[in-house]
């Protein structure tokens, strides 16, 4: 039986809530130094009040519900589903009162998407956005695509206990080093590693084709937080469509997809394992998908007659492909292009792969790679299994880093989370159908903020209905914890409803 | 005959209101197969400038539906504003040919332009500070850093409370 839910309990909750609070108040503090070096001295006060009411709130959580008591495995759970919403709620503060977004709810439509790194975005006029703002949109990104429990274990780690249960219950469940600080720090490291590279090629290329150098650098440093957060948050309406160039698509490609593996694979091949690359289920299923969604999405293309030249065909394709496929959200391709001139079939090939996502353990949403290869061996050994002789033993294994047996219960775990992330896109989908939009409009933005991608038919927008933005809110929130953190916490406060809390 | 085209189309565009006969972007985006290979005429502001060479990449926007245009080098000097949270960008209206897919720029959605005029020349906004925000924001971040101190003095006060025994 479970137990029932104690003061102590929400104790620990709101103690540990408060001190990742402190690190959103600090995080608020940043965008003031970009304001400061755009003399945007206008927004400024925006940021520190939004981070004084942070610090306040975080302070007052952090002195009426302190206890010595460490977090438990439900605690955990609680404290990861709770921090998402916690973090959107403070951060939305900035862009609703500098009138960024139309509303409050759209605020927190946009740092939910910026946390759970999706980038569908309410703002109605990004080119004219301040750059301070842009900043902390893009950061957002890059501080979601980390993980907030990481850069919070990183940062604030007190009890290793407590942190390990809490990483795991922001969907990350590989350790890379034997402490669960360190492998913190070294995703941390790598994701900054990435970041600064990206943020260089970018800045280059943004030069030589003819931008001026200041906003080069800062679509650079933007660009690469989001893209290697596999965000997809822009600097412009257009996305990278704005560039007009081969060479932003070539780099901004290859930081998504270096974003969308996995940190326990990065850190095997940065350590010297490099037939790691021919040999990870992960990295294979994920290649193998990417390959076959580019082909079917560039033959009906093809077929319908929207490109027409080889080159056209693979660079559009490709793109959108790997864009959805890693869950980043960068374009070339206008969504209204997309939605009014793409046929049906590369729009579902679309909607599909958002769905799937790229690795798990890295920055991207979705039902990751690894699970679809498990599946699809599971499938293939029970198969096996049914024409081999009854006395026959058949075993399977699979790669990730090291060899490991493939059980049923792997399989049952794997299968689990692709049934709730199908039934969650059903629902979402129908929802969407509800409020009057197209099947395959209603498909794909579902499948969009579910898999935390951000690209869009055309039903993200400032206009949509209230209820449909807090439906896509609760759809992001539930695909970037890989939904079992959420069902548990919904299950925590049906508990306390049940039954009360106790002393 | 060029020469005398261009003309044409330069006393056309300024003759004509602002926006008479121009496409907006969300019908062009929309309808790009409809619009492809035509003449289109197109207005907006400048929200990007990219010199290439001879040419130049000029971004435009309209209502937030931004279209690509490839101008030449000499049209793209005549804009002086781009459009961002300081700045109000340049209205341009744009006439060439609208490409759904351009085969010369790997499938971009552009518009190769004719003809760029600045119809309105862009500004600077000002953007000064709201003083009771700013006032605002100085008192709730003094409230904040007391309430840390203060927290955590009466959290040490409560920490030196030394439990009674429990027999």
């Amino acid at each position: 039986m479970i137990p029932s839910l104690t003061r102590e309990d929400l104790k620990i909750i709101g103690y540990n809530l408060g001190r990742v609070g402190n690190l959103f108040s600090v995080l608020m503090l940043v965008p003031t130094i970009v304001a400061a070096a755009y003399k945007e001295f206008d927004i400024i006060p925006h940021f520190i009040a939004a981070s004084a009411v942070a610090f306040i709130l975080s302070n007052l959580a952090i002195y009426f519900f302190h206890t010595k008591n460490g977090m438990e495995l439900k605690h955990a759970v609680c404290v990861a589903a709770l921090v998402w919403i916690f973090g959107m709620l403070l951060t939305a503060v900035p862009l609703w009162s500098t009138r960024s977004t139309g509303s409050y709810l759209d605020a927190n439509f946009d740092t939910m998407s910026g946390f759970t790194t999706t980038g569908l975005t309410l703002i109605p006029d990004i080119d004219h956005l301040p750059h301070s703002i842009n900043f902390f949109r893009h950061y957002l990104q890059f501080i979601g695509g980390i993980g907030i429990i990481v850069v919070t274990i990183t940062v604030l780690a007190k009890s290793e206990m407590g942190s390990v249960l809490a990483f795991k219950a922001e969907a990350r469940e590989e350790g890379i080093r034997p402490s669960v600080v360190r492998t913190s720090r070294m995703i941390l490291g790598i994701a900054i590693t990435f970041m600064v590279l990206g943020a260089v090629l970018l800045a280059i290329v943004g030069i030589s084709e003819g931008m001026n150098v200041g906003t080069s650098i800062f679509d650079g440093v933007a660009h690469s937080m989001s893209g290697f957060a596999t965000g997809g948050f822009s600097t412009h309406s257009q996305s990278i469509l704005f560039y007009h160039s081969v060479w932003y698509e070539v780099v901004a490609l290859i930081l998504i997809i270096v974003g969308g593996f996995n940190f326990a694979f990065h850190y095997t091949v940065l350590s010297g394992k490099r037939s790691e690359v021919f040999k990870n289920i992960e990295i294979k299923t994920f290649f193998i998908t990417l390959m076959l969604s580019t082909l079917i999405i560039a033959a009906a293309l093809l077929f319908f007659n929207v490109y027409s030249s080889p080159d056209t065909l693979f660079r559009k394709a490709f793109f959108q492909a790997a864009s959805a496929h890693t869950g980043t959200g960068f374009a070339t391709v206008h969504p209204l292009q997309m939605s009014g001139v793409w046929p049906n079939l590369p729009q579902m090939m679309i909607a599909m792969i958002m769905l799937l996502g790229a690795c798990a353990n890295s920055t991207c949403g979705g039902i990751k790679a690894i699970r679809i290869g498990i599946l699809v061996k599971a499938f293939f050994n029970e198969i096996k299994k049914t024409l081999s002789p009854k006395s026959a033993f058949v075993r399977e294994k699979y790669h990730h880093i090291s060899d490991t047996p493939l059980t049923d219960t792997i399989a049952r775990g794997a299968a689990l989370i692709a049934i709730g992330y199908i039934f969650l896109f059903f629902i979402g989908t129908a929802v969407t159908m509800l409020y009057g939009y197209g099947a395959t409009d209603s498909m794909y933005d579902t499948s969009s903020a579910l898999g935390n991608v951000g690209l869009s038919s055309g039903v993200t927008s400032p206009a949509m209905p209230p209820g449909l933005k807090v439906t896509y809110i609760f759809l992001m929130w539930a695909g970037r914890l890989e939904i079992m953190a959420v069902l548990a916490l919904i299950g925590f406060v049906i508990l306390a409803l049940r039954r009360g809390i106790k002393r | 005959m060029k020469k005398l085209a261009f003309l044409i189309a330069v006393v056309l565009l300024l003759l004509v209101p602002a926006h008479a006969g121009a496409e907006s972007g969300k019908a062009l985006i929309e309808n790009s197969k409809g619009f492809d290979g035509k003449t289109v005429t197109f207005q907006g502001e400048i929200i990007g400038v990219m010199m290439r060479g001879a040419n130049a990449w000029v971004n435009v926007s309209d209502n937030g539906y931004a279209i690509g245009i490839w101008c030449s080098a000499e049209n793209a000097k005549n804009i002086s504003f781009t459009g961002d949270y300081t700045h109000v960008g340049d209205t341009v209206a744009v006439s060439g040919i609208f490409h759904m897919a351009c085969q010369e720029h790997g499938g971009d959605l552009d518009i190769h332009a004719d003809n760029l005029i600045v119809v309105t020349r862009g500004r600077e906004v000002e953007r000064t500070p709201s003083l009771p925000l700013v006032g605002l924001s100085a008192v709730l971040m003094v409230v904040a850093i007391f309430t840390i101190l203060w927290l955590r003095y009466r959290h040490k006060e409560m920490e030196k409370i030394v439990p009674w025994p429990v027999t």
